[in-house]
């Protein structure tokens, strides 16, 4: 079981999950997937410490009114580097997470000994408009993000009292306040992405219908000097709850070895 | 009691889709059907207005088949040269969903001034669906509709040019030309659905506030928190600052108008209201707050309304012109509400224009002690 805690960053309360030992590695979640330490995030935990925070509006992370833009969560995560004295960090991100980390790294790759992209969104890609979840209702949203819809039972909501369905709409209501319009993507990025220095590895979901591996998995690799691409054929959207061991390994063996390297 | 008739210039059609909003395809809008449509609404618009009624209400809606106004000043600007003494109340138009809000304070700027001084103007947020019809981030719904009414009443109210530096909207000139002829600007009415924030905004600036579609006892309830309000604020509220907005079906017997009520005043409800769920709640449109009220006492969705339970709770009004006139007390004598905004509808435009002439002759009279005041001055401003 991970060690719970709460702390201050920057004057942002947030809730943060640690366990394991080894070199850091940051966890950055993606919509839904806030306070959900499961078998992906143990088996890290078997090589590294895995710190994993909820973003602010999302789980047990209270609403943050002055994140009005992506950068402002890569600021934020910057300042809990700094907050918890880790000078560099394998960083993994997922989906909504993996936009953030992605933000992070071409803002500052020298604080990442790795950089690990699982199905992230937040890039312009031509020929692509992503899939409006915020339009969906829950079956349409499972048939969106998951191949296997099995796996979305880990993310189940575990009732349906008002503090549930409050704490729902407020993990919505932060997602829209940065994910919108435009949906998804920030203009700026994709350019930026360029000044990636860190080893990346993407992590892509054969069958993602949300981020196809073709057009947006393409584009990704292409955009990131060096990145590796990883993909994994019984995975959609989210292949470290569809295939979590592998993903799993993947990661540490990707992480492992960049260690090494430095 | 002062009279309003209400048009939300509907597309009436029968469909299996799962929503009337956004996704519902326009490919079912018939625009010959529309034209007909359109000039006979318009009739009736200024048939109301021969037949007494105080004001004629036009209100902006995007992409459905609920409510084919998507530009409320474009309607608003046929009515004012085609009448001469009636209100003309937009209600309203949706602020935070305009790029740009000085265009709302231009246009009905020159709505007032061509019609020498008949404009209402409201001020909406625009219902949940319309923020997927746009695109505009829900979560910043609020705060743009609190800083665009700033700046629409300071355009209005303020000699230009002027600089105005907000978070959603800029200018280094603001220096609308028109003026508005109403003094100081023209009222501004906020049409809700009676979120704590709203009636509490609008006490203060009092404005007046018109419910919508609302049971009986929730009107009740929010107009007494509205009244409150006023006091808080240090006046108390006139009853031109308390409006509803109640579908009226008056026929020549009870039965005939449950009959017409049963199938086109449910038709709003359960065919022009029904949506998507996901339509209903963007996120961060409502605050977690107001959320947790509803969540706690959940209002029926109006596509599962019956006609039973919608008669039961005061969600519309129909009857002979007698029983019209006691149901009618209640609004009347016991929420003292001042103003009636109502839509009718027969089944077909003669039938309609029938409708408006027994309530205009048989109901009407009965609520004039008010003839002679101006339901206007004063209020909302």
């Amino acid at each position: 079981m991970p060690a719970s805690r709460e702390l201050s960053v920057r004057g942002t309360p947030i809730h943060l999950m640690q366990d394991g030992t080894g070199p850091a590695l940051l966890f950055l979640h993606g919509a839904g997937g806030a306070g959900r330490w499961l078998p992906f995030q143990e088996r890290l935990a078997g090589d590294f410490s895995v710190y994993f925070p909820s973003h602010p509006g999302h789980g047990g992370s209270p609403a943050a009114e002055w994140i009005e833009h992506i950068s402002d969560l890569a600021f934020h995560y910057l300042d809990l580097l700094d907050e918890l004295g880790l000078a560099r960090v394998h960083l993994v991100g997922a989906s909504f997470g993996g936009w953030i980390a992605a933000e992070i790294a071409t803002m500052a790759s020298h604080r990442l000994a790795s950089l690990v992209l699982i199905d992230p969104v937040g890039i312009r890609v031509d020929g692509w408009i992503y899939p409006f979840l915020f339009g969906m209702d829950i079956p349409e949203i499972v048939g969106t993000v998951f191949h296997n819809p099995m796996a979305a039972l880990a993310l189940a909501p575990p009732d349906q009292s008002i503090d549930t369905l409050a704490l729902q709409y407020r993990q919505g209501a932060a997602l829209a306040r940065v994910a919108w319009n435009p949906y998804l993507y920030d203009p700026l990025l994709r350019r930026r992405l360029a000044r990636i220095a860190s080893p990346t590895l993407l992590c892509w979901g054969a069958h993602d219908r949300l981020a196809p591996l073709a057009p947006c998995g393409e584009a990704w690799a292409k955009a990131i000097p060096g990145a590796r691409l990883q993909v994994f054929d019984d995975a959609g959207h989210v292949p470290h709850l569809e295939e979590a061991d592998a993903v799993a390994d993947a990661v540490a063996e990707f992480c492992r070895l960049q260690g090494a390297k430095r | 009691m002062k009279f309003y008739y209400f048009h939300l210039m509907p597309y009436i059609m029968d469909h299996d889709e799962p929503s009337s909003w956004v996704t519902l395809s326009n490919r079912h809008y018939d625009p010959a059907v529309g034209h007909t449509l359109y000039n006979q609404y318009l009739d009736q618009f200024e048939y109301a207005e021969k037949l007494g009624w105080d004001g004629l209400c036009v209100n902006e809606h995007h992409q459905n088949c609920y409510g084919t106004m998507p530009s409320p000043n474009v309607m608003a600007a046929m009515l004012v040269r085609r009448t001469t003494r009636a209100k003309i109340a937009v209600l309203g138009n949706g602020l935070p969903l305009r790029e740009n809000p000085l265009r709302v304070a231009e246009e009905i700027a020159m709505l007032d001034v061509a019609s020498g001084g008949r404009i209402i103007s409201g001020f909406v947020r625009g219902i949940s669906a319309e923020y997927f019809s746009t695109g505009v981030n829900p979560t910043h719904s609020r705060e743009r509709f609190y800083e665009a009414a700033e700046l629409i009443v300071r355009a209005w109210t303020e000699e230009g040019p002027f600089p105005f530096d907000g978070r959603f909207y800029r200018f280094h000139y603001v220096n609308p030309w028109p003026r508005p002829l109403q003094k100081p600007h023209p009222p501004v009415w906020c049409p809700s659905q009676g979120s704590s924030e709203t009636v509490e905004w609008a006490a203060k600036r009092r404005f007046p506030y018109l419910m919508v579609f609302t049971p009986i006892k929730r009107i009740a309830q929010i107009y007494g928190e509205y009244r409150e309000a006023c006091e808080r604020n240090g006046y108390r509220a006139s009853r031109y600052q308390l409006t509803v907005n109640v579908p009226v079906v008056v026929a020549e017997s009870d039965a005939k108008a449950r009959e017409l009520a049963e199938k086109h005043v449910m038709w709003v409800f359960n065919t022009g209201l029904r949506m998507h769920p996901p339509f209903w709640r963007p996120p961060g449109y409502i605050t977690e707050a107001s959320l947790r009220r509803l969540l706690a006492n959940p209002p029926v969705l109006p596509s599962d309304l019956t006609f039973e339970q919608a008669d039961r709770e005061g969600y519309l009004i129909y009857g002979s012109p007698a029983t019209v006139r006691d149901k009618l007390r209640v609004f009347a004598d016991e929420l003292q509400a001042g103003i009636l905004c109502t839509a009718m509808n027969g089944g077909t435009h003669e039938r309609t224009l029938e409708l408006m002439q027994l309530f205009a002759e048989e109901v009407m009279p009965h609520f004039r002690e008010d003839a002679k005041v101006d339901e206007t001055a004063g209020v909302g401003r």
